[in-house]
């Protein structure tokens, strides 16, 4: 009796043992954005994004991790998107970011960690833990604003073991940002033009002031014409305040917004209008504007640079898109998809 | 004994009535006369408590009607309302229980002693064979009588009917109003609101007639219901008389046959 | 027998038949449903695993299988079986308790704006950035003060028909409720509040966990009580509130408990799995169809269905298609057709 018992306490203590080995031998602390301390594998071989901003940091930065994509890319987007990652499962999005994910197929999945680009609010860190918790898969949360782009590249890169792209991508992010900055600053305030982000099929929706949509706006140092009606997100605007704003610039998400907007009798006051200084983001395979509120971004603020102050920004757009798009979508574009991108973004509508 | 003095009646903001003094003991069969929109109803739910009185006084063994809690007058006084549809499939034996509701603990469901009681009151009123019956599956007349025997299986001293006989075919009015002669004389007493004369010479020992609000007579049927009295009351000629046949005044209209010409 | 006696002996049986078979159908369904459920999910486990890790649970040591397939099951589905069992049977017994109050078949456990309040207070929630715990705690309280309100405002008003007012005044502070969540709603960031929100507003045990399951329990039980010890009283409530009185109930009293037990259980139900619709409307009268009309009956009736059918319904949710569909689609969509072949078809429930 006495020796059986014996036996089976000592292979109890083999298995505590073995898994307290194994615990400390596989795992490491990291600080995500949020502040918190997560325990993540030494190896991180695949990863998981939560929502699209997340998505367009693991696919930039380190595509071989990816274990599929948020939404299934339509074939708009794959065109733009490198194979084999183009192909890969759709998955949904995580808690706070719609909910739309099923848990158990995550974990069939496999990751070893989960990343959410964006908000990194108390909402976020509760359902972060929630998900850990659940799961048993670390949860990482990062910090969505334009500002920290770099930082962000660099932390993520310090966590997946990609340190040398990281660096790559943050300085291209730095420069670019701050490449702009510099250039802008000298520009006096009455000479920056006032622009109009019309979302939506009639153009009504617009950005606040502060609002993360119009991130892009601000670090290109325009103005944006609704920045007077208080700060805050997204809202429906009248076209009488846009009529008072009297915009310099209208950019369009929506082709239809951007091919009506020209031809309106009701729009036709406005001075961008009468002026043809109308264009439409390019979207494919993200938005160049704010749509994920990403890393997608960088091209946008170097595009409405050279949009806005062409005699201060003189490089190649068309060259600067090719390198972009090269390191950070992995693709080579041709002439044709080049010009197909850039059509409606150099051009008012004919 | 169920006394009202002086008692004013009606709705918040909208009277019907007042200074109603009448009284029915035990064993005693008293009958509300009055023509529709009188305030018969009115008085009745009055005098059961179930709508504030606006004056006067009403008791209850000498005790005040407000002094007493619900289910302390409901184990006095039984209502029998008129017999309406009902929406759920109840039994009749469900429909009985439910009379048990001031005898049952608040938190507890009907016993054995209960379903006798319901049982005895099925078994009083001869209806055992619609025990398990669907409520709403019966007739109108055999409804009446379910909700007699719910008002019996309260076990109370007053039951307070509301013109039972209304909606009953000739036959179930008959039966009810034997019924209830019968329940008189087993010790109950009551009181009943009817709007044809007759009745009240078939089943009552006092008749209470009620004319805007107001009482205008009270007393034995035989020196309460005249011709005049009922002429004053509904406006039609009537005639009163004893008939040997049946060992009892009885009450008809005379119906002007003439155009034009009063008799 | 008189004229006016209609022939209806025949039906009289066909009811009684059905009470006999339907006591049993409903354990048996919930039973059934409960097993099948916890065997359905996206993460693939093989029949041996399953066994393994439940005799493993059993004995309390550690199955020799994946590790995640534990997780699986204990941290994922349980919960969501669980929590759909209780979620079902508090919105069937909160509906069951409403339609035998306002003696309505087409009455649900919103009529009094318990989900608009508890909406409110989610959504608020999600728009001021708050953990998950407090948002749940916003929804409950915002559930609670919505029915507080119908009913201060119903009780403030005299009149003979309490029940009226009550309805009208759930209508018309529904109403309010559901226009300062549209606000909310504008107001809200469109990438990181908005679609929390709506989805929300859709329900769903996605995410549900053992700690959201035990933060509501003694809402649960605390509501449930007063409504299972008046079981027999309700049926007194169904007679109309003059008659009941007479009988000897204290009807204000007793709607208060009704009242004050079922919006705990659909409060306490609604804040950790947003609004789930249909099961308060339609249970209970596939319950009373079943079992008949006494109360007591109807609401563990109800209970087993309720739950049975909500569990159903989740494990049709997570597994018919790639995304997790949000349960309010689904109960709609099968509760309204089925809803209507019932109106159609059988008047047994309500004559």
């Amino acid at each position: 009796m006495i020796w059986r018992f014996c036996l089976v306490l000592m292979l109890a203590g083999l298995l505590a043992f073995s898994i307290a080995i194994d615990a400390t031998a596989q795992t490491r602390a990291v600080v995500d954005g949020a502040g918190r301390t997560i325990q993540i594998p030494q190896r991180i071989n695949r990863v998981l994004a939560a929502g699209p901003p997340a998505s367009v940091l693991v696919y930039t930065l380190a595509p071989e991790l990816m274990v599929g994509w948020v939404r299934e890319p339509p074939p708009e987007e794959k065109a733009y998107l490198a194979a084999p990652y183009r192909d890969l499962p759709a998955h949904g999005r995580l808690t706070g970011r719609g909910n739309t994910a099923n848990i158990e197929s995550i974990l069939a999945l496999k990751p070893d960690l989960i990343i959410d680009v964006g908000s990194t609010d108390a909402t976020y860190v509760s359902l972060a833990d929630r998900v850990q918790q659940q799961t048993g898969i670390p949860y990482l949360l990062l910090d969505g604003t334009i500002g920290k782009t770099a930082d962000v590249y660099r932390m993520f890169g310090k966590i997946v073991g990609r340190e040398d792209r990281a660096e790559t991508l943050a300085r291209y992010a730095e420069a670019t940002m701050q490449g702009i900055r510099r250039r802008i600053d000298p520009v006096p305030v009455e000479r920056r033009p006032g622009v109009y982000y019309g979302r939506g099929p009639r153009g009504l929706e617009t950005g606040m002031a502060g609002s993360i949509n119009l991130e892009v706006l601000e670090a290109v140092g325009a103005r944006n014409v609704a920045a007077g009606a208080g700060r805050g997100g997204l809202m429906t605007v009248s076209l009488e305040q846009i009529l008072g704003w009297n915009p310099d610039v209208i950019l369009a998400l929506e082709p239809a917004f951007y091919r009506d907007v020209a031809h309106s009798p009701l729009w036709s006051a406005i001075k961008a209008v009468r002026e043809r200084r109308i264009y439409r983001t390019p979207t494919l395979p993200y938005g160049w504007f704010d749509s994920p509120p990403g890393a997608n971004r960088l091209i946008g603020m170097r595009w409405l640079a050279t949009l806005l102050y062409p005699d201060i920004f003189t490089e190649d757009l068309r060259q600067a898109t090719r390198d972009y798009y090269s390191q950070f979508y992995h693709i080579q574009l041709t002439d044709s998809s080049l010009d197909a991108l850039l059509r409606d973004a150099l051009s008012p509508p004919p | 004994m169920l006394a009202a003095v002086d008692v004013a009646f009606g709705y918040r903001g909208a009277p019907v009535g007042r200074g109603v003094t009448c009284a029915v003991a035990a064993g005693e069969v008293l009958c509300l006369l009055g023509p529709n929109g009188g305030g018969k109803t009115t008085l009745l739910k009055t005098l059961l408590g179930l709508i504030p009185a606006q004056g006067g006084a009403i008791t209850i063994d000498g005790q005040a009607l407000a002094g007493f809690s619900r289910p302390d007058l409901a184990r006095r006084l039984g209502y029998v309302p008129q017999a309406h549809n009902a929406f759920f499939p109840f039994t009749v034996r469900d429909v009985v229980l439910m009379g048990r509701a001031a005898r049952v603990g608040l938190f507890s469901a009907p016993s054995a002693r209960d379903r006798d009681a319901a049982h005895a009151a099925l078994h009083t009123l001869g209806i055992d064979h619609l025990a398990d019956r669907t409520y709403t599956t019966i007739s109108g007349g055999e409804r009446q009588m379910a909700l007699i025997a719910r008002a019996l299986a309260q076990e109370p001293a007053i039951l307070v009917m509301d013109e039972p006989t209304a909606n009953l075919d000739f036959g179930n009015q008959t039966r009810v109003l034997e019924q209830i002669g019968r329940l008189a004389a087993q010790g109950l007493g009551i009181l009943l609101s009817t709007h044809d004369p007759d009745h009240a010479f078939a089943c009552a020992d006092r008749v209470a007639l009620l004319q805007g609000g107001h009482l205008i007579a009270l007393g034995l049927p035989r020196e309460t219901l005249t011709a005049d009295m009922l002429r004053r009351l509904y406006g039609v000629d009537v005639a009163v008389t004893y008939l040997t046949d049946v060992g009892r005044y009885v009450c008809t209209p005379s119906f002007n046959r003439s155009r034009g010409k009063t008799i | 027998m008189t004229v006016r006696d209609r022939p209806s002996i025949g039906r009289d049986r066909v009811v009684g038949a059905w009470d006999r078979a339907g006591i049993w159908v409903a354990p048996v369904v919930l039973v059934a449903v409960v097993v099948l459920s916890f065997g359905i999910g996206k993460y693939p486990i093989s029949l041996a695993d399953f066994a393994a890790a439940i005799v493993g649970r059993m004995t309390g040591q550690p199955a020799a299988i994946d590790p995640t397939i534990d997780t699986v099951l204990w941290q994922v589905r349980l919960p969501r079986v669980l929590a759909g069992l209780a979620v079902g049977a508090a919105l069937a017994a909160a509906g069951a308790t409403y339609q035998g109050l306002f003696r309505n078949p087409l009455v649900s456990p919103d009529i009094l704006g318990v989900s608009a309040g508890a909406s409110l207070g989610a959504v608020l929630g999600i728009f001021l950035s708050l953990p998950v715990l407090l948002i749940q705690l916003l929804a409950f309280i915002g559930g609670l003060a919505a029915v507080a309100l119908v009913y201060a405002v119903g009780a403030a008003i005299r009149t003979r028909d309490p029940i009226l007012v009550l309805v009208l005044a759930g209508v018309a502070v529904g109403a309010l409720l559901t226009a300062c969540l549209s606000l909310v709603k504008v107001l809200a960031d469109p990438y990181n509040q908005l679609p929390a929100i709506t989805y929300w507003l859709l329900g769903s045990l996605a995410a549900v966990t053992r700690g959201d399951l035990a933060s509501i329990l003694p809402a649960l039980a605390i509501g449930f009580v007063p409504i299972i010890l008046l079981r027999w009283r309700m049926n007194l409530m169904t007679l109309g509130d003059e008659e009941a009185r007479a009988l000897g109930v204290d009807t204000s009293r007793l709607r208060a408990l009704f009242i004050a037990g079922a919006t705990l259980i659909t409060a306490a139900a609604v804040s950790i799995t947003g609004v789930i619709g249909w099961i308060g409307l339609l249970i209970p009268h596939i319950a009373r169809m079943l079992v008949g009309p006494d109360f007591g009956r109807v609401l563990l009736a109800s209970v087993m269905l309720g739950g049975g059918y909500l569990v159903g319904i989740d494990a049709l949710a997570r597994s018919i298609a790639a995304m997790e569909t949000p349960l309010g689609i689904l109960t709609a969509a099968l509760g309204a057709p089925f809803f209507l072949y019932l109106l159609a078809t059988t008047r047994k429930g309500w004559e």
